[in-house]
């Protein structure tokens, strides 16, 4: 398609510069010089897509190789999806408007369960054959990297290559390995045993799953000398894992406008529900002298006044002072705010507050989870209610007057009173506003509590248990409603529907590929997105498949069942899990890995907080 | 302690720029002045930002050959003639700047603008456009503030227009009113016009070449 005709169309439809290109920082090439077209393919919408740092680091990392080009790909938005049917115009890359069907490599980032019926939706606009059994040519590859790696058996259909761990060093060996079998003329079936020998590689099809009659999985049997179990990879020293200069600055705004400069990987706390908790083990940072310098080198060549400070945890950095004095020297000058995402309660303090609000002030989000420190403890979220009242308290002391919490529910062993518990603490934070004595004057208070569904993921202590109903989170909801009184107190929270599928897809396995195919072909996409989300045509899928959903979401699974995602080794033991859901169970917590080691596994590794002086 | 000074700046908005909308572009303009290291006047407040106002936003789509933000520099000492190359050099090739001097005229006395429009056709669309743009009325659907639709005679509001054959193509040259009191985008004309010739004569290419004051002189 001529560029004058693509551009009309263009103009017929919302945000045409989610589709335009031409930002600044994006990468040029001259086709007819790089060996290699890698299309790095977010499967949600620009906006989304473009607040993604895994897509940053490795855009970047790919194109400071000259034999590499790597463009940007996501997901049409479905008005222009119907432009593009409608004109045969096929799934493009950014930069170049090349067709993806002609790389070598389309690469998908797995950061939601619920993005899977996307990759579907764009494979097919890209005209290629949607299941990796029908891809007979030698490319384009399709692979996959993300924290939902770690289960994305539900997806192992369509995907020739998931990337296990940090992708940094992996991806390029395997593009290495993937040059010299284009070169020689190798096949794609020797090129994926090949790959599957580079660590962090899983090649689903050389894996036979079995299945025992109660429907759970009997055994995961490898092929072809395809290792088992296979490892994650992970960087060894983030000092020196190569971190980009720029970033690609959109011209329309996204979700997260802003510099972002990563300071550690991994978390200490080990909070029972939290998967990036355990899966990016061991923590492990990178020094004040790397962040100082990468985050002005970002910010000089972007121009964004706001930088953010990327963590799982920001405030366990174990250096957070000397690493805030360091960028205030220059951040304030050059009017650059901080933003510190993922505070914790128990460790905010008047100085934290001061240095975040240098320059503009910004939202104080918190993460309570739960409203009993009954609850607390048997999610190990190791903070107590004084500590909450007390940041408030900071906070509103700091000209603040608006809060809000994070809290969850559906969480293992809870009540009712836990539910309740939510409302008696949003209305505590309340009432200690209007008993200070030096509160902000003339002004009303206003405690914004956001109530998630808890979705039980692998490679956590909870992956044994059973995510509740929609008709039991329904039940919680209102009731939690209920018990909210005052009109100082706003609340929010998530749809129980789009949390049912994701409880699915997190611990399903390699049978619901049928599933998600049946959905594609019923039009499901942009599941993420409540608009766009019909849950009657996955109850459908599920049923034409002969698929019990619940057995997945619903359903209590035994220690010694083997799981979906039993051959996939993320350095944290079944044996440790098993460990801390039995703490769980009586309400013991569990102290970080700063305080004591717990024996996790990821110590083998030899890396980060395991081998730190303490 | 220096004074503030006033530059205003006239760059060009072209290719992917096109799609750019006028408050993207704000954010725009608010990075690159920083990226280009100029010590601008920020605004004193809740959120300070650099200063930046535009004379005449430009609708999605069109391309702009004459377009004029004005900026504060706090130092009044400031050699204006390096702004250009100093912005260019951080600039996608989309956004260009071609002079930056101090403003001489007030953004109110701005009251008409230029454009230029191409056909994708030679022949019968230039007496079609002839014939269209000398009727009186020219009836015309105008979006209200309130969001619904009201009827406007554009007959009189078109201060000049003139078409030419160039190669494949139809030019137009109009003229209509812009700016605070009275602002005409001339899509309305168009989609009045391809009501009354449904065929499928499309125009692609948009620019307003220049923005004029009262006596049909350049904006300065």
């Amino acid at each position: 398609m001529d560029n004058k005709r693509f551009e009309q169309l263009l103009l017929t439809v919302q945000k045409p510069g989610r589709y335009s290109g031409g930002e600044i920082n994006s990468v040029i090439k001259d086709k007819s010089k790089v060996d290699v077209r890698f299309a790095f393919c977010f499967p949600d919408n620009y906006e989304v897509g473009m607040s993604h740092l895994g897509m940053k680091i490795l855009y970047s990392e790919f194109n400071e190789r000259e034999d590499i080009w790597c463009e940007r790909v996501f997901a049409p938005w479905p008005d222009f999806e119907s432009v593009m049917r409608n004109n045969n115009i096929e799934l493009f890359a950014l930069e170049s408007r090349d067709p993806v069907k002609d790389f070598d490599f389309l690469g998908f980032t797995l950061q939601y369960e619920l993005s899977y019926s996307n990759i579907l939706n764009m494979l097919e606009l890209a005209g290629i054959p949607i299941l990796a059994k029908d891809r007979t040519d030698f490319s384009p590859i399709v692979v996959a990297g993300g924290p939902c790696t770690c289960n994305a058996e539900p997806i192992a259909d369509f995907i020739d290559i998931f990337f296990l761990g940090e992708g940094e060093k992996t991806d390029l060996q395997v593009i290495d390995l993937y040059k010299e079998f284009k070169k020689n003329g190798g096949t794609k079936a020797d090129f994926l045993v090949a790959a599957s020998k580079i660590e962090g590689v899983y090649v689903p099809s050389l894996y036979d799953v079995s299945y025992n009659d109660d429907k759970t999985v009997k055994a995961v049997t490898p092929k072809f000398g395809a290792p088992m179990p296979v490892k994650k990879r992970i960087e060894e020293d983030l000092d020196k894992t190569y971190y980009p200069e720029k970033f690609v600055v959109p011209f329309i705004e996204i979700v997260h406008d802003r510099a972002v400069e990563e300071i550690f990987r991994g978390c200490i706390r080990g909070c029972r529900f939290c998967q990036a908790g355990f899966i990016y083990r061991p923590v492990r940072e990178k020094s004040v002298d790397t962040v100082c310098r990468q985050a002005k080198a970002i910010c000089d060549s972007t121009g964004y006044d706001e930088i953010s400070l990327s963590s799982l945890s920001t405030s366990d950095y174990s250096d957070l002072e000397n690493l805030l004095n360091n960028l205030l020297s220059w951040t304030e000058k050059d009017k650059i705010s901080l933003s510190l995402p993922s505070l914790r309660i128990d460790n905010f303090s008047d100085e934290l507050l001061e240095k975040i609000n240098h320059v503009r002030k910004s939202g104080l989000t918190f993460a309570a989870e739960a409203g009993t420190q009954r609850l607390r403890d048997v999610i190990n979220k190791n903070i107590t209610e004084d500590e909450i009242v007390k940041t408030c308290k900071t906070a509103f002391k700091g000209g603040y007057t608006a809060v809000k919490l994070y809290f969850m529910i559906g969480l293992p062993t809870e009540t009712y009173d836990d539910i309740k518990g939510i409302a008696d603490l949003a209305q505590k934070i309340v009432d200690t506003f209007y008993e200070m004595p030096d509160k902000p004057k003339g002004k009303s208070v206003s405690v914004n509590i956001s109530v998630s569904n808890f979705v039980p993921k692998p490679f956590t202590p909870f992956e044994f248990h059973s995510q509740i109903t929609r008709e039991e989170i329904i039940k919680k909801q209102e009731y939690l409603k209920q018990c909210i009184r005052s009109k100082k107190i706003s609340f929010s929270y998530h749809e129980n529907k789009t949390s049912f599928l994701e409880g699915v897809f997190a611990r399903g396995d390699r049978r619901l590929g049928k599933v998600i195919l049946k959905a594609h072909e019923k039009g499901c996409r942009f599941d993420s997105w409540d608009e766009y989300f019909d849950l009657q045509k996955w109850m459908d899928s599920f049923a034409e498949c002969g698929i019990d959903p619940a057995f997945y979401a619903n359903r209590e699974r035994s220690y010694d069942e083997v799981n979906p995602w039993d051959h996939l080794d993320y350095y944290v033991s079944k044996e440790f899990l098993i460990k801390e859901n039995e703490r769980a169970k009586v309400g013991k917590t569990t102290p970080n890995c700063r305080l004591q080691c717990q024996n996790c596994g990821a110590n083998i590794l030899g890396k980060g907080v395991c081998v730190e002086n303490r | 302690m220096f004074a503030l000074k006033t530059v205003r700046l006239f760059f060009v908005k072209k290719g992917n720029a096109r799609f750019v909308s006028h408050l993207d572009m704000n954010r725009f303009m608010t990075r690159i002045v920083r990226k280009a290291g100029l010590d601008i006047w920020y605004t004193e407040g809740f959120n300070p930002h650099p200063y930046i106002t535009f004379a005449l936003p430009l609708p999605l789509g069109f391309e702009g050959r004459y377009e004029i933000m004005d900026i504060r520099l706090n130092n009044d000492d400031f050699d204006i003639s390096k702004l250009v190359s100093m912005l260019n050099g951080v600039c996608p090739s989309d956004i260009q700047f071609f002079d930056a001097k101090e403003p001489i005229k007030k953004v109110g006395e701005i009251a008409f603008a230029k454009y230029e429009i191409l056909f994708d056709d030679n022949g019968e669309i230039r007496n079609k456009l002839n014939s269209f743009l000398v009727k009186k009325p020219i009836i015309c659907r105008k979006r209200t503030k309130k969001g619904d639709f009201k009827e406007i005679d554009l007959s009189e509001k078109i201060k000049d227009f003139q078409t030419t054959l160039e190669g494949d193509n139809t030019k137009l040259m109009l003229i209509l009113p812009a700016g605070s009191n009275d602002n005409v985008n001339p899509s309305i004309l168009f989609e009045a016009f391809y009501n009354e010739n449904p065929n499928a004569y499309y125009c692609y290419d948009v620019k307003r070449i220049s923005i004029l004051d009262k006596n049909l002189k350049d904006f300065l």
